[in-house]
């Protein structure tokens, strides 16, 4: 009904080759879009952009960086955390050290430098494999929080051993630091997220995406049909660093506005990496509904008691909260292994061919 | 599932518009950890902040005629939760109570753009002394460096510091790196050796290596920032390498009842300073008896309510009541706004007599703020345990507040040009 796809005609390999190949799905891409764009901003509250909008968007980006190195190119990185903050640390030194800088063009630097360190600690993936390529990525977040930690250099000498996000300007309006608002703020992690989202899906279907592909599926037969493995672990290593390290610069800057070396930890990297799982590996899509669930859920069911004047003490709610969530993970595991992606997959699916399954 | 949509609708209205409930009353909530990592030392804490609060209402109907609205919002310690709960809660509150240095570091910034007044006793940043450029926050009474001299002054009591080799062991984070500015300068002045010894968040409970520099390094005090799981692990390590406990002096949050059972005798002499005291025979803990305990509204037990955290918890909701009872008196109405609680936080004057009132003489040293302190630099009592429980070592140690007060307004000086353009307290005379 929804999904018919009848009467839709390809006519050239172009056609059948585009975005996307069913109408409707490019129409429920556009409303999408426009919610986010127009619509959200109209009506959300300044708790809605801080706690909801604006962290889950980073929290995709993040999740879309590492499923290009691992759902693409199969190569498992457990240092995600550290590479956003190498992010996160070179735009604090870009900004202080070049107060003119446009904090955009700042931003999108700043993945250049996690793109160099996350190449750094790829070379060890031409080599090795699987589990032993995440201990060798581990290293990488072990090692570069260290750093954060022990270089007074990155963090200006301050005392409290933080960065502090200063005060951004562009073009007469505050984007970054204490006087911006939530409204900016969204607008420029969304612009940044979607331009990321559509690089990252043109790059995944392109050469460099296919490529990736082979390597992930066998390497050996990939080495065969004439793919550089070397370029495409490293490039995917590469790319993949670079949109962690901006979604780091934009977690810092956009929105947490202080940040201190441990919050780079490990547990950031798993929060992550469970996005990703449960999203869906080798998806796009999955990211967003992967921190939909992770981010946006918990925050969420917070309000329910209140919304609904049930007087459950917030300790309660924070256990109850832990509790729903891990079950609703467990639970979407079992009914699709594959992530919440693949499930969206079967359910378009069989909205297509509705009402006659097979 | 007509009732599972109604609820999917309720709670994405609640998010979209915000925590919009409404309730009568003075709304202070408290960014509670109840749970995660922190919480063996955080409930005590917030079960004292909650039933001062609720004896107000229970005793005298709220402050001044009108009810305390004391709302907790659970934040695990994290500062993800806590930027949340900040955000829920800041429409509607007159005070916000951030409860960790990452959390007070994030909400800093943001309190001179949405105006609430920020009360962070005894943590957060030093320099928020500095009322002058910190217009909106509060660490009454004693701020991180007050606890380092203090510590030194008490030090110099019982020996010439001159000479002698001072181990600094603390938490590698904020919160532990924040007394070291006041102490390298003291080092200097006092011409003693400060030996810093981190302790990283991952090794909080396995301080062998740290330890074993310490039996290396034979440092004559061992002065420790520690927080959480760390200042058991410390306790515990020290007892084991047999360093002489009446050398070790811990910070305020480093005198936990629970942390030293565990070492029970051998932790005898172990000491930290503080600023709060429990005093069985105040009447304030009389009339806790009469109004909570007796009716069974408290999550509280006899045995946490005779430690020095309960009590501490009770001095921070007392120090928030009192802000608003002189804000109520100067404005002449009961239910005040942000500015004007931060207009009472900033003319607290907590004389004997006026604790002697409150019932809590002994809790607390008595201090006084202005416009210019937001700290009110009390001064603190060395405890020292005894086996079983805390005592008072000591009388009350005042901090150097000259030395202070320099590095105070350098500081607060670089934060706000760091920072800038950040709006001063211009109003301010002093």
């Amino acid at each position: 009904m929804l999904y018919r796809t009848a009467g839709q005609f390809k006519t050239s390999y172009q056609a059948d080759q585009a975005l996307f190949p069913i109408r409707q799905d490019a129409v429920l891409l556009g409303i999408i879009l426009i919610f986010a764009w127009a619509i959200l901003p109209l009506v959300a509250s300044e708790f809605a952009y801080q706690t909801l909008l604006i962290p889950i968007l980073i929290y995709s980006l993040a999740a879309l960086g590492l499923n290009i190195l691992t759902g693409y190119a199969g190569q498992l990185s457990l240092g995600t955390a550290a590479f956003m903050g190498v992010g996160a640390y070179a735009c604090y030194k870009l900004v202080t050290l070049f107060p003119w800088m446009n904090p955009i063009v700042a931003i999108l630097l700043s993945g250049v430098f996690s793109a160099g360190v996350g190449v750094l600690f790829g070379i060890p993936s031409l080599r090795i494999k699987g589990f032993y390529l995440a201990i060798a990525t581990l290293a990488a977040q072990f090692f570069l929080v260290w750093l954060f930690e022990k270089w007074g250099w990155l963090y200006n000498y301050n005392a409290s051993g933080a960065i502090q996000v200063p005060n951004l300007e562009m073009f007469g309006v505050y984007v970054a630091g204490p006087q911006a608002s939530s409204v900016v703020q969204y607008f420029v992690v969304l612009g940044v997220v979607t331009l990321m989202t559509l690089i990252c899906i043109n790059l995944t279907r392109g050469t460099l995406g296919r490529s990736w592909k082979a390597t992930r599926d066998m390497d050996i037969a990939a080495e065969l049909i004439g793919i550089n493995l070397m370029r495409s672990k490293l490039t995917a290593f590469a790319i993949s660093s670079y949109v962690v390290g901006v979604a780091g610069a934009l977690f810092v800057f956009m929105w947490r506005g202080a940040a201190e070396p441990n919050l780079f930890d490990i547990p950031l990297s798993f929060r992550i990496l469970f996005i990703a799982i449960i999203g869906g590996l080798g998806s796009v899509l999955g990211n967003y509904l992967g921190a939909i669930l992770i981010v946006g859920l918990p925050v969420v069911l917070n309000t329910v008691p209140e919304a609904l004047g049930l007087p459950i003490s917030s300790a309660t709610v924070e256990h109850l909260n832990v509790m729903i969530v891990g079950s609703l993970i467990v639970f979407f595991l079992i009914i699709e292994p594959h992530g919440l992606a693949r499930l969206w997959a079967l359910i378009r699916e069989k909205l297509i061919i509705w009402p006659f399954p097979h | 599932m007509k009732h599972f949509t109604r609820l999917a609708a309720a709670a994405a209205l609640g998010a979209l518009m915000g925590g919009t409930a409404l309730a009568e009353g003075l709304y202070t909530p408290n960014l509670a950890y109840r749970t995660g990592p922190f919480a063996a030392t955080g409930i005590p804490i917030m079960n004292g902040q909650k039933d001062y609060m609720e004896l107000l209402n229970a005793r005298d109907g709220g402050i001044g005629g009108v009810p305390v609205d004391f709302e907790e919002c659970e934040t695990g310690y994290s500062t993800e939760k806590g930027v949340e709960c900040y955000e829920k809660t800041k429409g509607r509150a007159i005070v916000t109570q951030p409860w960790s240095t990452g959390i007070t570091l994030q909400v800093l910034p943001k309190t001179n753009v949405d105006e609430i007044p920020i009360l962070a006793p005894g943590y957060g940043f030093s320099p928020m002394a500095d009322g002058k450029v910190f217009k909106w926050a509060f660490n009454t009474p004693l701020s991180y460096w007050d606890g380092a001299s203090i510590i030194l002054e008490y030090l110099s009591q019982q020996g010439d510091l001159k000479g002698k080799k001072v181990a600094f062991l603390h938490l590698d984070h904020p919160f532990g790196k924040e007394p070291l500015p006041y102490l390298e300068m003291k080092a200097e002045s006092q011409g003693f050796e400060l030996l810093p010894i981190p302790v990283g968040l991952k090794e909080m409970q396995n301080q062998s290596a740290q330890w074993l520099q310490i039996r290396r390094e034979r440092p004559d005090y061992v002065i420790m920032w520690g927080w959480g799981a760390m200042n058991a692990g410390a306790i515990t390590e020290a007892v084991k390498t047999k360093f002489p406990m009446e050398n070790m002096l811990g910070v305020w949050w480093a005198g936990h009842d629970a942390d030293l059972n565990l070492v029970g005798e051998a932790g005898k002499g172990y000491k930290s300073v503080s600023w709060s005291f429990p005093n069985p025979d105040a009447p304030i803990m009389a009339d806790l008896q009469k109004y909570l305990v007796e009716p069974g509204n408290t999550l509280s037990n006899p045995e946490e309510m005779a430690g020095v955290f309960y009590s501490r918890g009770l001095v921070i909701s007392m120090m928030l009541a009192e802000g608003i009872h002189v804000a109520q008196a100067h404005f002449g109405k009961g239910e005040i706004s942000p500015s004007e609680l931060r207009w009472g936080l900033e003319n607290l004057n907590l004389t004997e007599e006026r604790l002697a009132e409150l019932g809590m003489t002994g809790m607390v040293p008595p201090f006084s703020t202005s416009c210019a302190n937001h700290t009110g630099h009390s001064g603190g009592w060395i405890l020292e345990w005894d086996g079983a429980k805390f005592t008072k070592a000591s009388d009350l140690i005042m901090p150097d507040s000259a030395a202070i007060a320099e590095l105070e307004e350098a500081k607060a000086k670089e934060y706000a040009e760091a920072n800038a353009p950040w709006p001063m307290n211009d109003d301010c005379k002093m």
